[in-house]
This record gives C-alpha cells, structure tokens and sequence, in this order.
C-alpha cells in the first residue's frame, strides 16, 4: 500500500484520494447510525410497552371511575416518556366521552400533562407541536384559544386542521365564525376531516354560519361549501338549495345544490336545467328527478336518455329505473319501443344494475 | 492525435461523468431525506385521524391480466378486501389463451353485462363485459389480444366510473391499506393528477391469500441484489425527484392517475415500450401545453410488492425492455427537453436522464473495455486506475448505504439484525459483477430502441422464493 503514500499525484487523483476518505468515513458513520437506530428503536419499543401498558390500566379505570382519576396513584412520568403519554392520553380521550372524557382531564391535570402540552408546542418539531395542540385541544384549555387559533392559518396542513378541530373542542361558539369562513380557503383540508370536524360543531351552531357565508361567496367557494352542506338544518339547507337553484347562473353552484334537493321545493326549474348547456348539470337534474320526480317529469327523462353525454343518459336511466311509479313490465315496454339506440343501450345497462334484465 | 491524448481525454470525459452522476444522485439522497422526514412527522397525525367518509374519493382499480390463470384468482380475492370505502375492481382479460376468463367466471360468479360501452381511449374491440353476482364492485371486461398491458389498461379506462384510476399489475401483491395511503396526495392537493407508490420485492416474503403476510428477503443472489436496487430507486430515486416535480416514472405495477387527465392526454400509449413512464412524461407535457397548474407526486409508503426476476434471462429481458422503454419515452416526448414553460422536468430531470440513464450504459460500457484496453496496452496508470475504482466502489456503496439508512428511518420494513446485514453485504457485492452485467443490458436496450424493436406481453418466470401459502 505504499503507493498510495506517494506524493505526486495529479490534482484530480489526490481529490479522489481525500474522496474516498469521505466516502469511507461517511458510509461508516451512516452504517454505525443505522445499526444504532436499531438497538435504541428495539430498547425503546420494549420500555415504550412496559410504561403503556402500566398507564392504560390507570386510564380505563379513571375513565370508569371519578374516584380512581382523583386518587389512583401515578407513576413516575421520565422525560423520554413524555411524549408517549400525552399520545395514549389523546387515544384514551378520542375514544370516550361524557363523565368519563371528565376522568380522564382530572387526570390529565394530576399527571401534568397540561403543562408537558405547553412545552411541547414551544418545540420547533412539527410533531410535537401537533401532539400539543391535539392535547390543549381535548383538555378544553381555554387559556390557549387564542395561540391555537393563530396557528389555524398555519401553512402546514397537518398542524392548521389539528388546530382547527382543537379550537372546536375549546369553544365551539367563537369557533364557528372563525373556521366557517376558512373552509373555502383552507382545501388543503381533507374534506372528510372538515366534515368531522362540522359534525363535531352541530347543525345547531353551524346552520346559520354556513348559510351566511355560502351567500356571500363568490360561486367557486359556493360550490366547495355546498359540499358540506347536508350537515346543516334541514330547513336550513331546503331554503338555501331553492335559492340557489332559483338565483344562481354558475353551473358548479347549480350542480352542488341539485345534489342535495331532497324534495320538490327546488323543482320548478328543473324542466329548465334539464336542457342546461353544461352536461353535468343536466345530469344532476336527472338524478333529483329520480329522487323525487312524478309522473309528469317522464317526458323529461326520456329526453336525457337521448343525451349526447354518456353519464346523462347513464344516470337518467338510473333514474327511470328508481322511479316508483315504474313497473318492471313497463320499463321492459320502455326500452323496447325506444327508438334511440343510445337510449336502448344505456336502458339495458341500467335495468341489469338492478336486476331487470 | 496520440494515444496518449485519446488515453487523457477518454479519463476527462469518463470523470466528468462520474462526477455529474453522483453529484445528482447525492443531491437527491438530500432532497429524498428531507422529503421523507417531512412525511413522516404527518403521517401519524393523518392516519390518526382521517377516518373514512363519504366524501373520500372513489377509486377504480383496473387489473390487466394476460394469461394469469395462476395467480388471478389469489389477486383479484386480495384487491377485493382492499382498505377503502368506495372503489370498484375492473379485471381485464387481454385475450389471455389459458383460462384466466373462464376461472374467474366460475369463482366469481361472472355473468354477461350490457355495459353501454363507450371507447373514450384507443384499445382492440370489447367482446363483453361481466359483472360479479357475488361482488358487486367487480367487472370483468373480455377483449381481444392488443399485444401490450397498455391496450388492456386503456379497455378498463374506457369502462371505470369513478375520478380515480388505479391501475395495477395481475401479480402485484398490494398492502391493504396502500389505496389509503396513495391517495393521500389528491386529499391533500386538488391539483395532483398522478401518483405512484413504493414498489419493493416479494421475492422472499410469505404472501397468504394475495396479501403479504411476513417480510423475509430472498436467497436468490440477483432477487437480492434487486432489492438493494429498488430501495435506491424508491427511496432516494423517486422521492428525490417528486418535491420539485420532477418525477419521470410512476411504476407500472401501481399508480394513481386522475381520470379525466388520463382520458384528455389520450391514456395508455399502447405502442411505448415502457407505457407507464411514457404516460407520465405526456402527462407533464400536457399540463405544460396547457398552461396548468399540477402536481405528480409519490408517497414513500410502500404500497406494492411485486416478484422481481430470479434468473439472468428473465433479468436481462426486463432490463432490456426498461432502457427501450425510456429511450423511446423521452424521444415520444422530447418536446419537453429544455422547453422554456417545463421547468423541473424540463431542465433538471429530463437531462439528467438523458445524460446518465438512458446515455449512461454508453460511457459505462466503454469505460470498461477503455480499463481493460489500457491496462492490456499497459498504458494504465494502476495507482490512479485503483484509486478512482475505489472511489466509484465507495460512491456506489454509500448511496445504498443511505438508502438502507431511509429505510430504516422511515419504514424498517425488513425487523431483523440478520436482514440488514445481508443488504449492507449486498450493498458492496453488488459492485462486483451484477452492476456491470445490467450496463451491458442496458446498453443492449438503448441499441435495441434505436433499432426499432418491437414489444409485446412479456410472461416472466415466477420465483420459487416467493412462497405462497394456502
């Protein structure tokens, strides 16, 4: 190996050499680490273990029990075991509500994981802070409403919704004005996750938010809202759907309301949308007049089945199959004397969907 | 011009490449490392708490076989026990020749359909459609022979009903939450239009009833020299790439494409040689005409094992198939190259692979038989010559290295000491005779694109180490 000791290397042979002394170095280091990773991730899985299982005991009987969250006593709580805690608090919590929800904040408080939280969402780590703000969140901590809320506007997605849910669960009153108007803002928010958290809020508190907001935006923010509109009072929702049915011009903000008429108060104008320019509002028109159309609004769906547009004659023939008033007999009658052979086709189709072929 | 002179710049050109080759692929271990750790610190948080709902999005699966009379039963009960809420399974017999149809008519309880089928991409002629008695979600479209998976993907494009599209290999063995995992992204950002997910190798691992049910790694020399392989190509590969968007390839054996995408940029190419980096790369360049803003993205969750080649044939015909396959996709779509509107893609991603994947057997190769010239000649410098071999061993080895770490950090999918040491083993035996073998394929590949090959179903040999149990 002596050769490698020389000195009159050219410039690119020794960077190559002093290269390969990194190289070396490094995939040692990184091999060392990963090796390391493994021993402290199995040490630390098998205490993680032994410190749960001790405090999901504690849990399931404070949870059933005022007197065991008030008196039971607590384990010594490491700092590495903190986070572990304030995990399986949240889990416990999650899952349980009414007086035993109540237990489990008694103990919460005895076991100070309020304040682990408060130290927590200082932390730089975005996992940390999320933990946190879930926490604050289940323990109702209104002294944090107002940092928490800041954090709603957050950029990151995981943190702004952790956030949203836990200003919900401190005071749902405030929450309503402050979240209702950033759902149409705010789409990197999972949908179903709004959805939970606008079940979570209640028809009652967010029926009058939402249609004030859905009035006054503007038709692209009508349409995303109008997603989440089932949630709200139904006399709500029927008042708002005729008015949007009878005022709007926006095809996304007419196919929004059309799915959610549940009833013959946004019908007048459906003859009209059934001859809409735009083909999914036509077949919006043709699924409603499947859900609560009348004998009289056959003649319009035998138009739609003769729709350029494969999915309006897709689900008018769903809908001519769900009418009530429609026998077997005399939808067999219908498809045979069809004379559109698009209409025939999509008829078959969906009379096999529901058996009738 | 001297000897000497072609001797010096053949070492300029062959270090300029060297150095431009690892300095991407560090650069991306950097970017993947980041990406991942940023996915991680949400994940949790958003498997948590993302309870399903019917606002989730509807996924059609399309499944196309081409005499998969073995395995399709297995794989169709697998996929139809999927973790989601609202999807449909459309299998697409490919005019297989064994009895792929008439197994799955009997064991599913097929019967004939009246689709109103409507040809929205280009495919050969639909004979029928089925429809499961026993699984309402379950289709099966009969076609006649189109010659390429593209084709048969194309026949289930035209018949899906749902926004999503899903397209799967027959023999990939699906983890049962990966649609959950997959179409995170789209929950996330409504401008994504494709995503793919880690692929690893099943070669090893027990799979029960079409699902993985123990992680092992094979036995097979080059199964396990391929796992080394894919969890750079994953890990650092594809991950390194999707931050900027700049990724070139969804795998085949599983993606995510948004319909109304896939149909407007005219679906499957059923003439590419590697469809599915061919459909991504007219996906960017679609949006790009367009004008769009978009988002096609991987998520390092593996989601999909697939059987990796057990023998050199079946190896070198894949690896064969794959350089075709980016040769003729980057020149289907060389628009792209440099465009001013492209971007990432545009002027990162795409000359890097035009210059180290699909160029690179070249210098590869010809740095070889350049060595062993030289030193036949005796014009090789042996100090300098070892030096720098060592130092391409030593690059070659720290990036499986780190990809071995990321996947330690993120997912340490393979649990045991044992495991990890024998892919560290594989990390730096690799170098030693595998990796020069699939230049030399790779290169055979590049020739074969430039001389036009053409390409069909390929049926691969099933490793004997993925051991399924009943």
């Amino acid at each position: 190996m002596e050769w490698l000791l020389r000195s009159d290397f050219d410039v690119a042979t020794t960077v190559a050499l002093w290269s390969i002394a990194g190289v070396s170095v490094t995939t040692i280091v990184l091999f060392g680490y990963t090796m390391g990773l493994r021993i402290v991730t199995i040490r630390a899985d098998s205490r993680r273990q032994r410190f749960l299982a001790e405090w999901r005991d504690i849990f399931a009987s404070s949870a059933l029990s005022a007197s065991a969250a008030e008196t039971c006593a607590l384990p010594t709580i490491r700092a590495g075991s903190r986070i572990d805690l304030l995990e399986e608090w949240n889990l416990a919590r999650s899952i349980v509500s009414g007086d035993a929800a109540g237990h489990l904040m008694v103990l919460a408080r005895r076991a100070g994981i309020p304040e682990v939280a408060t130290q927590l969402l200082q932390r730089q780590r975005m996992r940390s802070k999320i933990l946190a703000v879930q926490t604050l969140g289940h323990l109702r901590d209104k002294t944090h409403r107002d940092p928490i809320c800041d954090l709603v506007q957050h950029d990151n997605t995981a943190l702004s919704i952790t956030a949203a849910v836990a200003l919900a669960e401190i005071d749902p009153a405030f929450a309503v004005n402050v979240l209702i108007p950033l759902i149409p803002v705010r789409r990197d928010w999972p949908k179903n996750r709004v959805s939970l958290l606008l079940r979570f809020l209640g028809s009652e508190l967010i029926s009058e938010p939402m249609y004030r907001t859905i009035r006054a935006a503007d038709d692209d923010a009508k349409t995303y809202l109008l997603q989440f509109a089932r949630l709200v009072e139904a006399e709500v929702l029927d008042a708002l759907v005729v008015e949007l049915i009878r005022d709007s011009s926006d095809p996304g903000v007419l196919s929004a309301a059309l799915k959610l008429v549940s009833g013959f108060e946004g019908v007048p104008r459906i003859a009209t949308l059934t001859h809409h320019p735009v083909w999914f509002v036509r077949m919006q028109a043709a699924k409603v007049l499947g859900r609560v159309g009348q004998q009289e609004h056959l003649a319009l769906l035998e138009a739609l089945l003769c729709d350029r547009e494969w999915w309006v004659r897709y689900r008018a023939a769903q809908a001519v199959a769900s009418l009530p008033f429609l026998g077997p007999n005399q939808l067999r009658r219908m498809q045979r004397e069809s004379k559109d052979p698009f209409a025939a086709d999509i008829l078959q189709q969906a009379f096999a969907e529901v058996g009738l072929a | 011009m001297t000897v000497a002179d072609v001797v010096l710049y053949g070492q300029w050109v062959f270090l300029a490449y060297f150095v431009g080759i690892n300095t991407g692929y560090l650069m991306q271990n950097v970017i993947a490392a980041i990406g991942i750790r940023r996915y991680l610190q949400t994940a949790d948080q958003y498997e948590a708490e993302n309870a399903f709902s019917a606002l989730d999005i509807p996924i059609s699966v399309i499944v196309p076989a081409f005499n998969e009379s073995a395995s399709i039963i297995t794989s169709v009960k697998a996929m139809l026990q999927l973790e989601y809420p609202q999807y449909e399974l459309i299998v697409v017999n490919d005019g297989s020749t064994d009895d792929t149809l008439d197994k799955l008519i009997d064991e599913f309880g097929m019967r004939p359909f009246p689709e109103a089928y409507r040809a929205r991409v280009p495919c050969a002629e639909v004979r029928g459609v089925y429809r499961s008695v026993k699984a309402g979600n379950l289709r099966v479209v009969d076609k006649e022979n189109g010659g390429s998976k593209a084709d048969a993907s194309n026949a289930g494009i035209n018949v899906c009903r749902y926004p999503l599209v899903c397209v799967v290999d027959a023999d990939s063995v699906l983890q049962p939450d990966s649609l959950r995992r997959v179409v995170r992204p789209y929950l996330e950002d409504p401008k994504t239009v494709a995503v793919g997910g880690t692929v690893r190798i099943a070669n090893g691992c027990t799979v029960r009833q079409g699902f993985l049910e123990k992680v092992g790694l094979p036995s097979n020399f080059l199964a396990l020299a391929q796992v080394v392989e894919y969890l750079r190509a994953f890990l650092f590969g594809r991950m390194g790439w999707s931050p900027i968007n700049g990724l070139l390839i969804i795998s085949g054996a599983f993606g995510l494409f948004h319909k109304e995408t896939l149909v407007e940029a005219g679906g499957y190419n059923p003439e590419a040689v590697g469809e599915d980096m061919e459909l991504v790369l007219r996906l960017h360049r679609l949006m790009k005409e367009k004008q769009r803003d978009y988002r096609i993205t991987f998520v390092p969750d593996p989601v999909c094992w697939t059987d990796a080649p057990e023998n050199l044939r079946d190896l070198k015909s894949q690896r064969v198939r794959w350089q075709h396959g980016l040769g003729q996709a980057l020149m289907l779509n060389r628009s792209l190259i440099f465009n001013r509107r492209g971007g990432a893609v545009s002027w990162v991603a795409i000359p890097f692979y035009l210059v180290f994947e699909l160029l690179g057997p070249i210098v590869e190769v010809l740095g070889y038989v350049f060595i062993l010239t030289c030193a036949f000649m005796g014009w090789l410098a042996w100090p300098e010559a070892a030096i720098f071999l060592g130092l391409a061993i030593g690059l070659g080895v720290l990036l499986s290295t780190s990809a071995i770490m990321l996947e330690e950090i993120s997912f340490h999918m393979y649990p045991r000491f044992r495991q990890l040491f024998a892919l560290y083993m594989m990390a730096i035996i690799e170098n030693f005779g595998f990796r020069q073998l699939t230049a030399i394929w790779r290169l055979q590949g590049l020739v074969r694109w430039l001389r036009g090959g053409k390409h069909e179903w390929e049926t691969l040999t099933r490793s004997a180490s993925l051991a399924e149990e009943p």
